[in-house]
């Protein structure tokens, strides 16, 4: 099954990015872009339409942003997107700080992190159903309640004519 | 090699195609540790165990891992690497070439 979550990796390590936008493809992502720099994610987040981000710390093969700089901007200007940190720092001051600036999860590059990045996005795609089934449900009881306020309208419309 | 063998999913051609990604950056990556002073700021030997040590995971070299990982911990806490352990981990990284140097045969 396809899942409609459009997902960017930020994240200077070529290969791994590679393997893990595959991986994720394998899995029903169909729409995942990858960026190799913080800077060239942060210019497209004007025509940003990605829900989920997952987002390295240390980006320093490719630019000069790191990845609490871009946190920082997805922040100021695309607030509702989820942003998965993805990284080789094992340390929690790191993670405290990336949870403390926004981020909505933190995983550290080890075997299991695909998989791990996988839940952490099935999460966000769940979610994202849940909130479209309850606007859809909303629509529909709105539609129901003018529907019934029109019946009511005409029957007494009728009953006095 | 386990997610790289499941993404290529018996596909000799896809499975070529990892390697050579992953190779691209192990095999200058060597060059570049293989000529770092050990003697001066060690930082940039930093950067690149750190570059490395998630590729080599992903590839399953634990020994390799093992090594950059614990070297890249020791630098960030302020310690320091001497060459021995600096050639042990260009001699991991340099077998893990080989091998998959051989696969791409």
């Amino acid at each position: 099954m396809s899942k409609h979550l459009k997902v960017a990796l930020v994240d200077d390590d070529i290969p791994n990015t590679e393997v893990l936008r595959d991986f994720l493809i394998r899995n029903g992502y169909s729409h995942v872009d990858k960026y190799h720099d913080g800077e060239s994610f942060v210019e497209s987040l004007d025509r940003f339409d990605e829900r989920a981000v997952v987002l390295d710390f240390d980006l320093s093969g490719g630019g000069e942003m790191n990845g609490l700089e871009v946190l920082e901007a997805i922040r100021e200007r695309s607030p509702s997107t989820h942003v998965i940190f993805f990284s080789g720092q094992d340390s929690l001051e790191v993670a405290v700080e990336a949870l403390k600036n926004g981020a909505d999860d933190y995983i550290v590059k080890s075997n299991a992190a695909f998989a791990l990045v996988k839940t952490s996005l099935d999460k966000v795609y769940d979610i994202q159903i849940l909130r479209t089934n309850e606007k859809r449900s909303q629509r529909m009881s709105l539609l129901f309640a003018v529907l019934w306020m029109a019946s009511m309208a005409a029957a007494a419309f009728f009953a006095t004519s | 090699m386990e997610i790289i063998e499941r993404l290529s999913a018996g596909d000799p051609e896809k499975k070529k195609y990892y390697i050579k990604l992953f190779l691209d950056t192990l095999e200058p990556e060597l060059v570049n540790l293989k000529n770092a002073d050990v003697s001066a700021e060690q930082e940039p030997i930093r950067a690149i165990l750190h570059k490395l040590k998630s590729q080599v995971q992903t590839i399953g070299a634990r020994d390799a891992h093992a090594a950059m990982a614990d070297q890249e911990q020791r630098i960030k806490g302020g310690g320091r690497i001497d060459q021995s352990e600096l050639d042990e981990t260009c001699r991991l990284l340099s077998d893990l070439i080989e091998n998959l140097q051989e696969l791409l045969k």
